[in-house]
């Protein structure tokens, strides 16, 4: 721990150097060398003597560097920081309290008797620190998170960590993770000493396991007449106050305000007409973070988005101490600032300073009160009050109808106003030039130096109003040339510009037309000319802030009295400037620097004018600082320091130079000759240029070529030097308009229409938390991002349930529709997050840069039934990943279809679609049947409606499904409800409910949904099963080896069985007589066939024989008339030849 | 003129800066909405260009809501995320490409996907800067800013001059989350001067006698002068007769100054010489490099922009006198982003001491400092 070193400076050990015990010493360190190896002898012998090892040393080596380095970030830190914010968190009835008391004690020596809100205080001469208890309401806990530099984390001992310690540890792991550093008390309640000795030791390893290893953990041993340890809190302050810090992204990136003070400026009448009514709040606090934009809207935690109406700084309340040399802070240096908590005497306020009295009662009290009589006193007290203010307020508006009476009087008025701001503006400090007077006088200085320019102009631009186009060119150039006189106006330059004008005037009256090109090359080269206060003629308008709409309708005013008073229109100043508006208005828009005018350029090659060029080229003269020679000169200037052109010798030539009076010869010609201090400013770069390469004091362990990493950091460390050195001599008034409000500075913001509930239920244990919102993070959009289920929350989080997400400074509930990512970054809807792997979420709710850690709550009710039910309410936590204005959030959906007809491979089918207008959506599309047979949908049949036809691959059945899979689009519900538990009553802010889930209204008003029929139980009633009979195939009957044959062939009669069939037939038994007649008949029979059989097969035979001779015959026959044939051809054929020659 | 707020909405009158308010009403997330556009012309309401622009604002974004009213004197503009993207645009002959390029110039790093648009239309007009011009100056600027090229290209594949036009053009350009603040406070001396002459359908001789009268006038300068001549022909000509030239003069830090000159438009009546152009062109490079700065004075504005989007860091910068254009913007920006600029008028030392010897005025230099607003670019998907 090298911050524990920085303060135990004791006297270190001194060795002896000489006498009998350092003797002994020397002889106990001395090696003995006979024993030892070569390799130790003489190391260096062997330095390298594996090319691999050596690689892999010089790997590691890299390795360990690399692991190092940190992307350099640019300091943000201002000079002057605002107090660090250290936030006492813990369960309740650990001892926050007592240990914020103790802790004020140790720091400024005095006690605070009730320690309400954010508690500032100098803690050494260069540190300040807020302390804020954060009461045991998770929405708290959750904006403390978000602001606390540092945070005490108190645990009690002899109970162990709670849930909510490891509810707010994963807060600040989501938010940015502060310093934390553990306090356990009530370590008296544990009276063994092992005990307390393994309690210390678990808890301590628990601890670090959730911050990181080696995190500090304070034991504070215990209570000794209700106090803790003095040197315990001591050290504990010591620590405090030696902390550093890493900035965090996001507060890196917004400014944000603890508010410290709260102020209700509604006019009193008002409140008494309605209580409701709503109210002007003004919150006081130093800024933090980055600079605070003027105009920039914010979100108060537990109130919503605001804009800041009126934004001030104050003097520091609790400023540090001078910074006069000297080791320890004053007693009146060690200041503390707590209104809420009703000290630090001195409150100062935008133009008044308010000393507290003891025992005088605060303005809630008198809220408060409830008494008539009380009531009506104190109205007299406060309308005197009011009437000032009215007075102050009818003082202005008397002021500015005066001007619509009597305009000559405010002219005067103007030029006094006009003065007296001349003569202040130097000596106005920066908090007066942001009140309303001054930036009304800065108006009319403005206004009126319109008005002065544009005199000249009068007769032109009325008389020649018809001639549109040409108008427009003329005022385009009179533009010109009112830019530089509006600039120099405070010096002489000006007035002879003005003169000159009025003259060339003159001369215009009768034909400006044909000097228009001319006019035009005037205000060119006019514009040319250094202009000096850009500032104004650029910003000059906006000074006016608010006021632009009530000076409008005055104007309009002024128009209708004048146009009234005569028969012609006078025109006024200000219907001049509305005019030379009016004709801008419509303009061409055009970047280009002439940009509708054209003057005759300059003529750059004649000699006169090319000497104003010729050292723009690098062929021109460099000026002094660049150019060779001249710093040659210089260098040879600063050698010359110690021997100015003294005598030396070139030891090549042997020639001899002997000074020369050179500096008569040079030095009066010369302007760029170098005096002594330029070349010690020269000295000095080179020093400096020297340190910055050389020089790495913070980590010079870091060696080797790391020339990136080096040139990164020294990027940054640029960047942020002339970050605080740019504005640092600039008045502050417009260093707070360029810059904003840095952090540090105390300030005032105004909000207007605050609900009233803010200050009536005004709670000062709850801290205000007012967070600057970037740009469009105001807006409202989808928002996508990876979330997790919480591993310790006890239930899985369903799609559209609402959930309280805490992102960015806002805490919001709104409805979520989980997704997953498939392999083409479809987003498929989810119904329930999965188990233990994140899962895209998609909900509507601001606008929050891309990174943004988020977590998720159900409720942040503290009902403490339901906090026991769930155990740990962190529900899941996640990151932003896109943001959009739309979503595409899809779901699977299955369309089902039967064959309505079947053909070969084309199928008719019905039941999928309703009408013929969808199934022409889905013409084209993909389809497939249970059995995996694909096909598509061609074109819907106009019979039965809805059906279409469609070709497979393969002939389907009647019996199959047909599918069709396609993606449904989800919406993600537009809800979003921030939560505003700052409102609330001041014993409920911890029970803001709203929208419940379907389950929760479900179960409260009892209802319960009718189950699926489908899903539900019957008795189940099975039909016995009947088989056809088995049926063996003759021809199988036939192959089967006998004991598988079929036994009989049992020819079933209706209603008998087997037994009653058998008992009906007769046997029938042959006497010997009949049974000798039958036996011969027998024999007869089988004689009979035996003859049959042999007369058989001899008329087959001879019925071959004959056939066979038929064949014979007929084919004799054929042969012969073949023959016939052949010898008819033949003849024929002879014919046939006999009479070709002849014909 | 300064707007009045309703509400946090924004409320302008006219049609001038009619494209400023749109773009800033878009990088900010502010609805905006424009009242009196040309209410007292005789042809009142938006033009067909300014209705194209809103057109490409609304191909180039996501969930942006436009309402016109019924004399399309009067616009609300409700701007959604940049989504950037394959966009393809025809834009209005009316204005010249550059009007429409120069916003998507200005959008491109901060969109969702990497812009690649192509633009067709009028590639050279007289009212707005020609693509060679975004190509030679303005391209080097957004490189500044972005510092590593990765895909920033606008390539011209063909010419069109007004009046029909008949060009296209490629745009790309790479998404950052947020922009290096920039330092520019040295600009260097001009060390060459590069230039393209461009002649569609029209003789090629044209081309080159332009080339000669600039060549003339450069010269006396700097002898590094180098003019391509462009002669296109068949469709790559565009569809209306036209001649010009723009000239570019690079210094030795990267800034880049450039001139344009072009014929007029066919038919007109008037007839330009292709001499008085070229030197027409050179005299205005000269003015240009007379009034130096880090940028060319026409993209003053862009400089700005991007300054003010930064981190939450110091940029400062070194330009020649600010043009009208430029004061508009920054007024905007103020209003916009509430960002405000301090602005100095720079003497340098060792020059003045010149000028006493030999009545040198350099033009006045301006410096801007402003502290970035943190912008980050919001529409970007992180994995």
């Amino acid at each position: 721990m090298a911050d524990e070193s920085a303060f135990d400076k004791k006297k270190s050990h001194r060795a002896k150097q000489a006498g009998r015990k350092a003797e002994k010493k020397k002889n106990k360190n001395k090696v003995d060398q006979s024993n030892l190896s070569a390799r130790q002898r003489n190391p260096k012998a062997f330095a390298i003597q594996s090319a691999v090892r050596a690689e892999r040393q010089f790997r590691r080596r890299e390795d360990v560097i690399s692991k190092k380095q940190h992307i350099p970030q640019v300091d943000k830190t201002p000079l002057e920081p605002p107090p660090i914010v250290v936030a006492i968190v813990g369960p309740p009835r650990v001892g926050k309290t007592t240990l914020i008391n103790n802790l004020i004690r140790s720091f400024i020596k005095t006690n605070v008797t009730s320690t309400n809100g954010p508690i500032t205080i100098v803690t050494s001469k260069k540190r300040r620190i807020t302390l804020i208890e954060c009461n045991n309401d998770v929405n708290s806990m959750i904006d403390i998170a978000k602001c606390a530099d540092l945070v005490l984390l108190l645990c009690d001992a002899s109970f162990g960590f709670e849930m909510e310690i490891f509810e707010f540890l994963n807060i600040c792991q989501v938010h940015g993770m502060p310093k934390i550093m553990g306090v356990l008390t009530h370590l008296d309640m544990i009276k063994n000493a092992k005990t307390l000795k393994t309690t210390k030791k678990t808890l301590k390893h628990r601890f670090w396991t959730e911050v990181y290893s080696g995190a500090k953990l304070f034991y504070l041993s215990g209570i000794v007449h209700g106090e803790y340890l003095r040197n315990e809190i001591k050290n504990l302050s010591r620590f405090i106050s030696v902390m550093k810090f890493r900035p965090l992204s996001w507060r890196m990136t917004h400014a944000y305000v603890l508010a410290d003070r709260l102020e209700d400026i509604t006019s009193q009448d008002l409140i008494r007409k309605d209580p409701k009514v709503n109210r002007d709040v003004v919150l006081y606090g130093y800024v933090r973070g980055v600079p605070l934009m003027k105009d920039s809207s914010v979100h108060i935690a537990g109130v919503g988005d605001m804009k800041i109406s009126e934004l001030s700084y104050l003097p520091d309340p609790c400023p540090l101490p001078s910074n006069e040399k000297k080791r320890h802070l004053m007693e009146r240096e060690r200041q503390i600032y707590a209104p809420f908590s009703g000290v630090g005497g001195i409150v100062y306020d935008k133009d008044a300073v308010y000393i507290e009295l003891q025992g005088s009662h605060s303005h809630k009290k008198e809220d408060e009160e409830t008494n008539e009589k009380k009531t009506l006193l104190k109205n007299v007290v406060e309308t005197k009050e009011t009437v000032d203010e009215q007075m102050q307020e009818s003082g202005f508006k008397l002021f500015s109808g005066g001007a619509v009476i009597y305009p000559d009087m405010i002219k005067d008025d103007e030029y006094l106003q006009q003065n007296k701001k001349a003569d202040s503006d130097d000596s106005d400090s920066g908090a007066e030039s942001d009140s309303d007077s001054d930036n009304d006088s800065g108006i009319d200085q403005s206004e009126k130096d319109d008005k002065k320019n544009k005199v000249p102009w009068d007769n032109n631009s009325d008389g020649d109003e018809s001639d549109a186009e040409d108008d427009d060119e003329k005022q385009g150039s009179s533009d010109e040339e009112t830019i530089p006189v509006d600039n120099d106006i405070s010096a002489d330059e000006g007035d002879t510009d003005t003169d000159d004008e009025i003259q060339t005037e003159e001369d215009f009256g009768s034909k400006w037309k044909e000097k228009l090109g001319e006019k035009a090359t005037e205000a060119y080269l006019e514009r040319q000319k250094t202009s000096k206060n850009i500032m104004k003629l650029v910003y000059g308008e906006f000074e006016i802030g608010n006021k632009t709409k009530d000076k409008k309708d005055e104007e309009s005013d002024d128009e209708e009295d004048e146009e009234l008073g005569g028969l012609f229109k006078k025109v006024t100043d200000t219907q001049k400037k509305k005019h030379k508006e009016k004709e801008r208005l419509d303009l061409e828009e055009c970047t280009f620097f002439y940009a509708l005018e054209k003057p005759n350029l300059r003529d750059w090659t004649s000699e006169a004018n090319k000497q104003f060029l010729i050292n723009n080229f690098v062929t021109g003269k460099r000026s002094a600082d660049e150019d060779a020679s001249e710093l040659l000169k210089l260098d040879d200037a600063s050698d010359g320091d110690e021997e100015v052109y003294g005598d030396f010798e070139d030891l090549e030539t042997g020639e001899k130079h002997v000074a020369e009076e050179t500096p008569q010869e040079t030095g009066g010609k010369r302007k760029a000759e170098p005096t002594k201090s330029e070349i010690l400013d020269k000295k000095m770069k080179l020093k400096a240029k020297f340190d910055s390469e050389y020089d790495n004091p913070d980590d010079h362990r870091i060696k080797g070529d790391h020339s990136y990493y080096e040139n990164l950091k020294a990027e940054a460390l640029k960047q942020s030097e002339l970050n605080k050195s740019v504005f640092e001599n600039l008045d502050n008034g417009l260093r707070i308009e360029v810059e904003g409000f840095r952090p540090g500075l105390y300030v005032r913001m105004l909000f207007k229409n605050m609900n009233s509930e803010f200050v009536t239920n005004f709670d000062p244990s709850y801290p205000i938390l007012i967070g600057a919102l970037n740009m469009a993070e105001q807006n409202i959009g989808f928002v996508s991002c990876k979330v997790k289920k919480h591993r310790w929350y006890k239930k899985i989080l369903k799609t559209n349930d609402p959930l309280i997400i805490s992102l960015g400074w806002r805490r919001f509930q709104t409805l979520p529709i989980y997704s997953k990512i498939e392999d083409d970054l479809k987003c498929r809807y989810l119904k329930y997050t999965p188990e233990h792997v994140t899962c895209n979420m998609h909900f509507y709710g601001p606008m929050t840069p891309q990174n943004t850690g988020f977590l998720a709550l159900q409720s942040v009710s503290n009902n403490t039934n339901e906090i026991k039910q769930v155990g740990f309410r962190i529900a899941a936590t996640g990151s932003v990943n896109e943001i959009n204005k739309s979503t595409q959030i899809v779901k699977k959906l299955k369309l089902v279809g039967t064959p309505l007809k079947i053909y070969k491979k084309t199928a008719f089918i019905k039941d999928m679609f309703t009408t013929t207008l969808e199934v022409a959506k889905f013409e084209g599309a993909r389809i497939k049947t249970v059995s995996g047979i694909r096909g598509q949908i061609k074109k819907a049949l106009n019979k039965p409606e809805g059906a279409f036809r469609a070709t497979f691959e393969d002939k389907i059945l009647m019996s199959d499904i047909i599918f069709c899979r396609t993606w449904f689009k989800v919406d993600v519900t537009k809800f979003y409800a921030p939560v505003v538990n700052m409102l609330l009553p001041v014993g409920a802010k911890n029970a803001w409910q709203g929208m419940k889930t379907k389950g929760q209204l479900k179960r409260e008003k009892n209802i319960k949904s009718d189950a699926n029929t489908d899903s539900m139980y019957t008795e189940v009633n099975r039909a016995p099963k009947v088989f056809k009979p088995l049926v063996i195939p003759k021809n199988l009957q036939k192959g089967l080896p006998y004991r598988f044959k079929p036994k009989e062939k049992t020819l079933k009669l209706p209603g008998k069985n087997n037994k009653d069939r058998f008992q009906n037939r007769i046997a029938v038994i042959k006497n010997p007589e009949e049974q000798k007649v039958s036996s011969v008949m027998k024999m007869l029979k089988t004689n009979y066939e035996k003859k049959k059989e042999v007369q058989k097969e001899a008329t087959a035979q001879r019925l071959e024989k004959h056939k066979k001779q038929m064949e014979l015959e007929e084919w004799r026959k054929l042969k012969r008339q073949k023959e016939l044939k052949k010898k008819i051809c033949r003849h024929l054929s002879k014919m046939g030849n006999k009479k070709k020659p002849q014909m | 003129m300064p707007a009045t707020i309703h509400n946090d909405l924004l409320v302008y009158k006219g049609s001038n800066f009619f494209r400023q308010r749109l773009l800033l009403a878009t990088l900010s997330g502010r609805a905006i909405k424009i009242e009196d556009i040309r209410s007292t012309h005789d042809d009142p309401g938006l033009r067909e260009y300014e209705v194209s622009l809103i057109r490409l604002l609304d191909k180039v974004t996501n969930g942006t809501r436009v309402e016109l009213s019924q004399t399309g004197t009067s616009v609300y503009y409700q701007p959604g995320i940049l989504v950037g993207g394959q966009v393809t645009h025809n834009c209005s002959t009316q204005r010249g490409i550059g009007y429409y390029l120069e916003i998507l110039l200005a959008l491109g790093p901060f969109c969702k996907e990497p812009m690649n648009a192509v633009l067709q239309g009028v590639t050279h007009s007289a009212l707005d800067v020609s693509v060679d011009k975004i190509k030679a100056a303005a391209l080097p600027l957004l490189l500044k800013f972005i510092l590593v090229d990765d895909g920033l290209e606008l390539k011209v594949v063909r010419r069109g001059a007004p009046p029909l036009g008949g060009g296209e053009v490629v745009f790309k350009c790479p998404v950052r989350r947020h922009l290096r603040p920039l330092q520019w406070t040295k600009w260097g001396r001009v060390k060459r001067i590069r230039g393209v002459v461009y002649a569609l359908r029209v003789s090629p001789t044209m081309a080159n006698r332009v080339v000669d009268a600039a060549k003339g006038v450069m010269l006396n300068f700097i002898p590094d002068v180098y003019i391509n001549t462009d002669q296109c022909r068949g469709s790559n000509a565009g569809k209306s007769p036209g001649f010009g030239v723009s000239l570019v003069a690079e210094t030795d830090d990267k800034t880049f100054y450039c001139a344009e000159a072009k014929s007029t438009v066919a038919g007109a009546g008037e007839i330009t010489l292709p001499e008085d152009l070229g030197r027409e062109c050179a005299q205005r490079l000269l003015d240009e490099i007379y009034r130096g700065g880090a940028v060319d004075s026409c993209f003053q504005w862009l400089l700005a922009l991007w300054m003010a989007l930064g981190q939450k860091d110091v940029s400062e910068c070194i330009v020649g006198p600010l043009s009208d254009y430029t004061i508009t913007f920054l007024q905007h920006l103020k209003e916009f982003f509430g960002v405000m600029f301090k602005l100095e008028v720079q003497r340098s030392g060792s020059d003045d001491e010149d000028s006493d010897d030999e009545g040198v005025t350099p033009a006045s230099k301006i410096k801007m400092t402003c502290v970035g607003i943190g912008y980050v670019n919001i529409s970007k998907r992180t994995l």
